[in-house]
C-alpha cells in the first residue's frame, strides 16, 4: 500500500513536467507555421520578379548591335584620324 | 479496490489524455508546416528554373562589352599614343594607371587635362614655347569640371598640338611663363612655328612643317593663324 502511494506521488510530480514539455513542443510547432507561410509568399514574389529575366536575351541582342555599331564607328575613326 | 489504486488509475488517465491532446495538436501543426514547405519548394524550383540561363547570358554580354572596350582602348592607344593614359586620367581621375596596366604600358601617368588653361595650349603651340602653369591661368569654371581646360592630341600631321577645346581666350605671354614643373607635359620639343622665320610682308606663306602660325603685320606682336589653314585659303 505504501508503494502505491509513493507511485501516486511520483505521477503527480511527473504529470506537470510532461504537460510543460509538450506545451513547449506545441508552441514551437505553431511558431514555425507563420514563418513558413511568409517564406512561401516571398518565394512566390521572387519567382514572379524573375519573369523579367527573359528580357536579358533582348538586352544581349541590343548590346551586340551596339558593339557592332561601335566597331563600325571605330573603324571610321581609325580611317579619319591620324595615328600617334 | 483501495483508494491508492483508484488515485493511481486516475492519474495515469490524466497523463495519457494530456499526451494525446498535445501530440495531436503538434501533429496538426507539423502537417501545416509540411504543406507550407511544399509551396516553398515549388516556388524555389521556379526560381531555379528562371535563373538557370542568367549566367550564360551575362557572360555573353560581358564578353561583348569587353570586346567593345578593348576595341575602343586599342583605337585610343593607336591614336593618342603615349598620352593615352594621361587623357584617360584627365577625364576619369584614377583610371589612367589602370588603363596603362590594362594595355600593358608602364611609366607615370600625367594628368594632362587640367594642365593647360583654356587657350594657353594653342597659343603655346603656336609660339613653340611651353604653356604657362595652370596656377597662373584663369580660374576654372564654377562647376570644377575639366571642360574648361584644353586637351591636346599628342601629334598632328603638321607637327603641332591640336586643341580639342573651344577657341582660345587671351592668355598670358608664353615668354613670361614659368618653367614647367616635373610631370607637366609641355610642347617644348614640338616644331617651332614660323613666327621669327617668316617676314612680316608675307604672312600667308608658312614654311613646311609649320603649325600654321604667322605674325600679323597689322598689329606688331600679335599672333595669327590666318593663312596657315588650308580651308581658309
Amino acid at each position: 500500500m505504501a508503494a502505491l502511494w509513493i507511485m501516486n506521488i511520483v505521477l503527480l510530480a511527473v504529470a506537470p513536467v510532461l504537460v510543460i514539455l509538450l506545451a513547449g513542443v506545441l508552441k514551437s510547432a505553431k511558431s514555425i507555421v507563420p514563418r513558413v507561410d511568409a517564406i512561401a509568399g516571398v518565394a512566390a514574389a521572387a519567382s514572379k520578379d524573375l519573369d523579367a529575366v527573359v528580357v536579358l536575351l533582348t538586352t544581349q541582342n541590343y548590346i551586340s548591335q551596339v558593339v557592332g555599331s561601335l566597331a563600325n564607328y571605330g573603324g571610321s575613326l581609325d580611317a579619319a584620324l591620324p595615328d600617334a | 479496490m483501495s483508494l491508492a489504486l483508484a488515485v493511481m488509475i486516475v492519474l495515469i488517465v490524466v497523463v495519457i489524455l494530456a499526451l494525446a491532446v498535445f501530440l495531436i495538436a503538434t501533429i496538426v501543426q507539423l502537417v501545416k508546416i509540411n504543406r507550407g514547405l511544399a509551396t516553398v519548394i515549388s516556388s524555389v524550383g521556379e526560381i531555379v528554373a528562371k535563373t538557370a540561363p542568367v549566367n550564360g547570358v551575362l557572360d555573353a554580354i560581358n564578353g561583348t562589352l569587353i570586346t567593345g572596350r578593348n576595341l575602343l582602348e586599342g583605337l585610343f592607344l593607336k591614336k593618342a599614343g603615349d598620352d593615352a593614359g594621361g587623357l584617360v586620367e584627365s577625364v576619369f581621375p584614377g583610371e589612367g594607371a589602370k588603363f596603362q596596366r590594362r594595355v600593358g604600358r608602364g611609366g607615370p601617368v600625367h594628368n594632362i587635362g587640367p594642365t593647360y588653361p583654356r587657350g594657353a595650349a594653342i597659343l603655346a603651340s603656336l609660339l613653340g614655347t611651353p604653356p604657362p602653369a595652370a596656377e597662373a591661368a584663369a580660374p576654372p569654371p564654377a562647376h570644377g569640371t575639366p571642360e574648361g581646360r584644353i586637351r591636346l592630341s599628342p601629334r598632328s600631321p603638321s607637327g603641332g598640338g591640336v586643341a580639342t577645346a573651344p577657341p582660345p581666350a587671351p592668355a598670358p605671354p608664353a615668354a613670361d611663363a614659368p618653367p614647367p614643373t616635373p610631370g607637366r607635359i609641355t610642347l617644348r620639343s614640338r616644331a617651332a612655328p614660323m613666327i621669327s622665320a617668316q617676314p612680316a610682308s608675307s604672312p600667308a606663306q608658312p614654311g613646311p612643317g609649320a603649325s600654321g602660325a604667322t605674325e600679323d603685320a597689322s598689329v606688331p606682336g600679335r599672333v595669327s593663324a590666318r593663312g596657315g589653314r588650308p580651308w581658309e585659303r
